[in-house]
């Protein structure tokens, strides 16, 4: 079975020669979803636009980054954008049309699809994240969790197969959280998720990597690590509350 | 100087209409050859950042206060061309939705605040630049740009409020211009304030335009020009003949002596236009304006020393603006 | 400010909203066209136009304190313009004609901007063959707008939190500051937008 995503070294400095990412490799296998932790700074976000092309910004030659088997190089990376769906921290910067059905519908159409194949992956994308009947809103009327799903939406009307989230309950109210917690569980899409909410993690995710400085820390199944509180305060983060107390689940 | 409905008679928002198509569609034609996708959301940004600058409130006397209108500004940061366009999205916007400016003469406010305004704007700052060539320059020539642009196109408003029978020449066109070259004081001001605050925290946004349209803008300038030209011809020059008429009129309502009593000793500072003995419409109007920039050369110089405290060494690089 | 800068009337649910935005155009410009080109003696045009714009007023369902309002807010520009006019032979008489002209037109165009949402209106533009770089930039600058608005209205909230002295200077130095920091946050946030264009697929 050929990993979702397969990283490999990977190392990037920025322009300004301060160092990123050091040495990171993991895998994700098909279906799996993998948190990414980590404290301010870490390498998270950089890390996220690896996996689409965004970065490096000059592909020179090996590349560090396979996506189900397909490496990425200048000649593969309109492909990989299809099959990676990268959703950012700020709706607004990712919401950028008029209505709501114009963004959904944007990746599609970049793709070429017919109107009516555009329409029918909106339908379902609105399906999908509970906003049905949303498609002539104009974003700035709409509040951060339905922006947030509006942007997953217009993610996953491009059909990727694999989804990379980055902070996606940040500036949520714990409804808005707990709405977009139980979207993401039902997506079987393969799923990474850079993000500080913790509580999410343990819920969605069943493996968790730690990055610090760059740097792979950890790599293992979510309540062993993220219940270390000894590896969580060495990391800047902490041991969510969800494992301080014995829950019944 | 947003004309609304009403104001303008057919010929005049034709007219003003085909310019501004002309004007835009080039500027659009050389941005589509020109421009990359990565500074697309820039410019559509930079027309939101101007339409925000426009509504902030910069306290004048008493209760009035001024507003910027950001045509220059535009261009310093992002070249003539993007900064047509970048106007033209504001005014569309300020017409279909907010009422301001009207439908039908849209042409014509975006011929003087798009196109005119820009272009006056580059030429005047492009000329000073050839002599002022570092940041504290940058400044100045940006500032009396913005004076002039505004005279400039407040001339042409006058113009199409004259040639639609609204208003007559002898009473639009000084009290236009004259207000203008004061709110035009306010937006080399501005102007100049805005870029010193970028230049403090990110000079680069400067030196290196953001968009690098900038090098290649000698053939659509061209058409610019020659539609501004074409403006001048059709909505001023036939009010030219008039300038003395006008300006002796406010004079002698001001209670200064009128041009027929000649060698009375006593000259009325602006409103004598035998300027040096020479008596000529245009050069007396032309001496006029250049007094004005002047002033507002004089105050710039001053400010920017003061924004800019030392003289960085000149950024003597072909491509700075 | 001189916006109502929320929209938030163009996406009431109203007879006239659901109509379509090219015949709402069309009907706006005809009105505007005809008002400027029909002289104030044909004084039975203008009663027609004025009950019709009051019919559509009312069904349009746009509260009358708005619409109000926003005349009332514009009528001065239109005003410093139009008292030019009276320096004339016959000035009276051209100041009255443009003023009730340019009020219908005001009205007009209020009733059309607040039936019809910008989104409908671009869609009208590509229809007509307005290039679509324009048109991208339209949309881009539409849906930005209010985004940079609440940025401008946070970073004043905080520089006037930091504020003792009012002084005249002082808040030009303060405004164009923030305009500075405004342009800088807008590039950076461009790149932002581009960079999530380009990843769902935009070249």
């Amino acid at each position: 079975m050929i990993p979702a995503i397969q990283v490999t070294k990977l190392n990037f400095n920025y322009p300004d020669g301060k160092e990123a990412l050091r040495d990171v490799s993991f895998f994700v296998s098909s279906g799996e979803c993998v948190g990414l932790v980590g404290p301010n700074g870490s390498g998270k976000s950089t890390l996220l636009l690896h996996l689409n092309g965004i970065l490096p910004d000059t592909f020179d030659g090996s590349s560090k980054v396979v996506i189900n088997g397909k490496s990425i190089t200048r000649n593969t990376v309109n492909e990989i954008r299809r099959d990676v769906g990268l959703m950012f921290q700020d709706p607004d910067d990712q919401l950028f049309c008029p209505t709501v059905f114009e963004d959904i519908a944007f990746g599609p159409r970049q793709f070429g699809l017919s109107e009516k194949e555009i329409r029918l992956r909106v339908e379902r994308a609105l399906a999908q994240t509970g906003l049905s009947g949303f498609e002539n809103r104009f974003p700035y009327h709409l509040s951060n969790g339905e922006k947030r799903r509006v942007c997953l939406a217009g993610v996953l009307a491009c059909e990727p197969l694999v989804l990379a989230l980055d902070e996606p309950t940040s500036y949520l109210d714990p409804r808005g959280k707990r709405n977009l917690h139980q979207i993401l569980k039902a997506l079987p899409v393969t799923k990474i998720i850079a993000t500080h909410d913790l509580e999410m993690v343990v819920e969605l995710c069943s493996r968790t990597i730690v990055l610090d400085e760059g740097r792979v820390v950890a790599d293992g199944p979510t309540r062993e690590l993220l219940g270390n509180e000894e590896l969580m305060l060495r990391h800047g983060l902490e041991k969510p509350h969800i494992l301080r107390h014995r829950h019944p689940h | 100087m947003h004309i609304p409905d009403g104001f303008l008679d057919a010929k005049t928002a034709i007219a003003t209409t085909v310019f501004s198509i002309t004007g835009l569609g080039t500027a659009l034609h050389h941005a589509r050859q020109h421009l990359q996708s990565r500074e697309i959301p820039l410019v559509g940004l930079t027309a939101a950042f101007i339409f925000v600058a426009q509504m902030l409130n910069f306290p004048v006397a008493g209760g009035t206060s001024g507003h910027l209108i950001g045509a220059t500004l535009a261009m310093v940061l992002l070249g003539p061309s993007i900064a047509i366009i970048v106007m033209s999205s504001v005014l569309i916007i300020q017409a279909a939705i907010f009422a301001d400016g009207g439908l039908l003469a849209l042409g014509a406010n975006i011929f003087n605040m798009a196109i005119v305004a820009p272009v006056s704007g580059y030429a005047v700052y492009k000329t000073m630049r050839v002599l002022l060539r570092d940041l504290r320059g940058q400044l100045i020539s940006a500032s009396v740009a913005s004076w002039c642009t505004t005279v400039i196109a407040s001339v042409f408003c006058a113009g199409e409020l004259a040639w639609s029978g609204t208003a007559a020449w002898n009473i639009v066109y000084p009290a236009m211009v004259g207000i203008h070259a004061v709110i035009g004081v306010g937006e080399g001001l501005i102007t100049m304030l805005v870029l010193s605050a970028i230049a403090k925290t990110r000079p680069e946004l400067l030196t290196e335009p953001s968009i690098q349209t900038n090098r290649n803008e000698n053939k659509p300038t061209l058409i610019y020009g020659a539609v501004i030209v074409l403006g001048l011809l059709l909505l001023i020059a036939p009010f030219a003949s008039q300038l003395p008429d006008g300006l002796d009129r406010v004079a002698q309502s001001l209670g200064f002596e009128s041009k027929k009593t000649e060698n009375q000793g006593f000259s009325t500072p602006l409103k004598d236009y035998r300027f040096f003995g020479i008596e000529s419409n245009a050069l007396s109007t032309i001496a006029a304006g250049m007094i004005g920039a002047g002033i507002v050369f004089a105050i710039s110089f001053l400010l920017a020393g003061v924004l800019i405290p030392r003289i960085k060494n000149a950024d003597n690089s072909p491509h700075s603006t | 400010m001189r916006h109502d800068f929320f929209d938030r009337f163009s996406r009431l649910d109203s007879p006239i909203h659901h109509l379509p935005s090219s015949l709402k155009l069309l009907f706006s410009l005809g009105i505007i066209f005809t008002a400027v080109m029909v002289p104030m003696y044909y004084r039975w045009v203008f009663f027609a136009f004025f009950t019709i714009l009051i019919l559509v007023s009312f069904m349009s369902r746009i509260p009358w304190r708005f619409i109000g309002g926003r005349i009332l807010f514009l009528e001065p520009f239109a005003l410093g313009i139009a008292v030019m006019s009276l320096f004339q032979h016959n000035g009276l008489a051209i100041f009255l004609s443009i003023l009730i002209k340019s009020t219908f037109c005001l009205f007009t165009i209020i009733l059309f901007s607040n039936t019809t949402p910008f989104s409908d209106i671009l869609f009208l533009f590509r229809r007509i063959g307005i290039p679509a770089l324009l048109i991208t930039i339209l949309a881009l600058t539409y849906r930005y707008l209010f985004v940079l608005i609440d940025e401008a209205v946070r970073l004043r909230r905080a520089r006037n939190s930091r504020m003792f002295v009012i002084r005249r200077s002082r808040i030009w130095l303060s405004l164009t500051s923030l305009m500075g920091q405004l342009f800088i946050r807008s590039t950076e946030r461009s790149e932002r937008i581009y960079t999530a264009m380009i990843s769902r697929g935009w070249k």
